[in-house]
């Protein structure tokens, strides 16, 4: 492996001065770095390990929002009792990273800034419109995670920047949510299609929000415009919930590689779409009083 | 490359070693400690759970974990599991049934199904199989595996 310096601030403030001074670059969990960079797929010359920071891993409830530290690792998240009440769909995600040492060791945060269109937490936080928060040593700034996620490993996390944790609000009144996943084995497997839904239901039982997202059938994860504008208003019934699914195909566009084809990811994003959103409405209706 | 100090508790003695940050908890064990019970298979990738240990409760793949990083934690390996030459009841349960082919991944996947067993005292066979799910056997003997699990299980006290 190639040679680096590593730093292990112990405080929050000491973070962000050294990432400022140094420019180095972060190390979460590791379980997407240290692959890359043993196989010279990476290089930094200094990394900045942020093991101690505990502040930045928790899971809590402030105000109407859910909030999660970027250190907070996916077996955390898939155990979560209050995530398990307002964001199923994340904790069926995070339980669906890797193996049970992947999720020990990998965090929300890594997930996120690794960027990956088939990066499994992104689904569920994009139905919530998720918003992540950034610390740097002058300062914070906070945007949506759709805007912070730009394409594969891009984002627009700017050097000398941590992510310091990522909020949703939790939804109102009859809601129901769903995370489903296709890999080519069910464990350890990453996303050939990933799919989050949500729906929210008025007393009369037609749909009033919705929001879909899918993985891996584009250059970010997407949320479905069409799919969602197809349902909004209507009764869930299995012919609306087809129609939105298949409308999902109009804002993907899935690539061929290793793991899968355009053409079966098209197919298979329906397919998961209509899944998700029946469990969702399936909930959402267990909610109508 | 300034090298690093880190001191963690090892099968619960404490060690401070110097090392390059370049290495990970997996090398530092068996080339520094003689700890030679978890095993690269992978190459590093994190994919086959030969290297798996026990790092503060939970098991991990130490060869994804830079030796920075250990710095204050407290490790367990398979070397730490026979206290005065007693075997540990998923030791003898693998012996039992014949859960050993090659035993490349044995080490691995005995310190998986002990950090299940500290979270999951009774798993049922599906949450075995979870559990063990990063853990690749490549003799494919995974049913003596999943047997050799239940039965340590049964021996625990009920709660």
């Amino acid at each position: 492996m190639l040679e680096f310096d590593f730093l292990t601030p112990n405080r929050l403030d000491e973070s962000t001065a050294i990432l400022e001074e140094t420019g180095g670059c972060i190390l979460a969990g590791g379980t997407d770095l240290i692959p890359k960079m043993r196989n010279d797929l990476f290089f930094a010359p200094i990394l900045v390990d942020l093991s101690n920071i505990d502040e930045l891993s928790f899971i809590e409830e402030k105000d109407d929002q859910i909030v999660i530290g970027a250190l907070t690792t996916h077996q955390a998240i898939a155990e979560s009792a209050l995530l398990k009440s307002t964001n199923p769909a994340l904790v069926t995600a995070a339980g669906t990273v890797g193996c049970v040492q992947t999720r020990n060791r990998g965090t929300l945060g890594g997930n996120i800034a690794n960027a990956s269109p088939a990066a499994d937490s992104v689904p569920p936080l994009l139905v919530y419109d998720a918003q992540i928060r950034l610390l740097n040593k002058a300062g914070e700034r906070t945007m949506p995670l759709t805007e912070f996620l730009v394409g594969p490993g891009m984002t627009k996390l700017e050097s000398g920047e941590l992510i310091h944790s990522v909020s949703f609000s939790q939804l109102q009144g009859a809601w129901g949510g769903a995370f489903q996943k296709l890999g080519v084995r069910n464990g350890m497997a990453i996303a050939v299609v990933s799919v989050a839904a949500a729906i929210v239901l008025d007393a009369s039982g037609k749909v009033s929000d919705t929001r879909l997202a899918l993985g891996s059938v584009a250059s970010t994860v997407v949320r479905s415009p069409k799919a969602e504008s197809a349902l909004i208003g209507h009764e869930p019934t299995p012919e609306v919930v087809s129609r939105a699914a298949e409308a999902c195909a109009e804002d993907i566009s899935p690539i061929s590689d290793v793991r899968s084809t355009a053409e079966y990811r098209r197919h298979a994003a329906i397919v998961l779409a209509r899944r998700v959103l029946e469990q969702a409405a399936a909930e959402a209706r267990g909610r109508l009083v | 490359m300034k090298s690093i100090q880190a001191t963690f508790e090892i099968n619960g003695h404490e060690v401070t070693l110097s090392s390059a940050p370049n290495r990970t908890l997996l090398e530092v064990l068996r080339q520094d400690l003689g700890l030679t019970g978890a095993k690269d298979a992978c190459g590093g990738e994190g994919e086959c759970g030969a290297c798996t240990v026990i790092m503060d409760g939970k098991a991990v793949n130490s060869c994804l974990v830079f030796i920075g990083q250990v710095q204050g934690c407290s490790i367990e390996t398979i070397e730490g599991l026979s206290g005065n030459g007693d075997l540990h009841p998923l030791q003898r349960a693998f012996v039992e049934v014949g859960a050993v082919q090659c035993g490349y991944c044995t080490p691995g996947v005995i310190m998986a199904s002990k950090a299940l067993l500290n979270e999951n005292p009774h798993p049922s066979d599906e949450d075995i199989r979870e559990g063990l799910s990063g853990n690749l056997c490549r003799c494919t003997g995974y049913v003596k595996i999943v047997d050799a699990v239940r039965i340590a299980a049964e021996q625990q006290p009920r709660r």
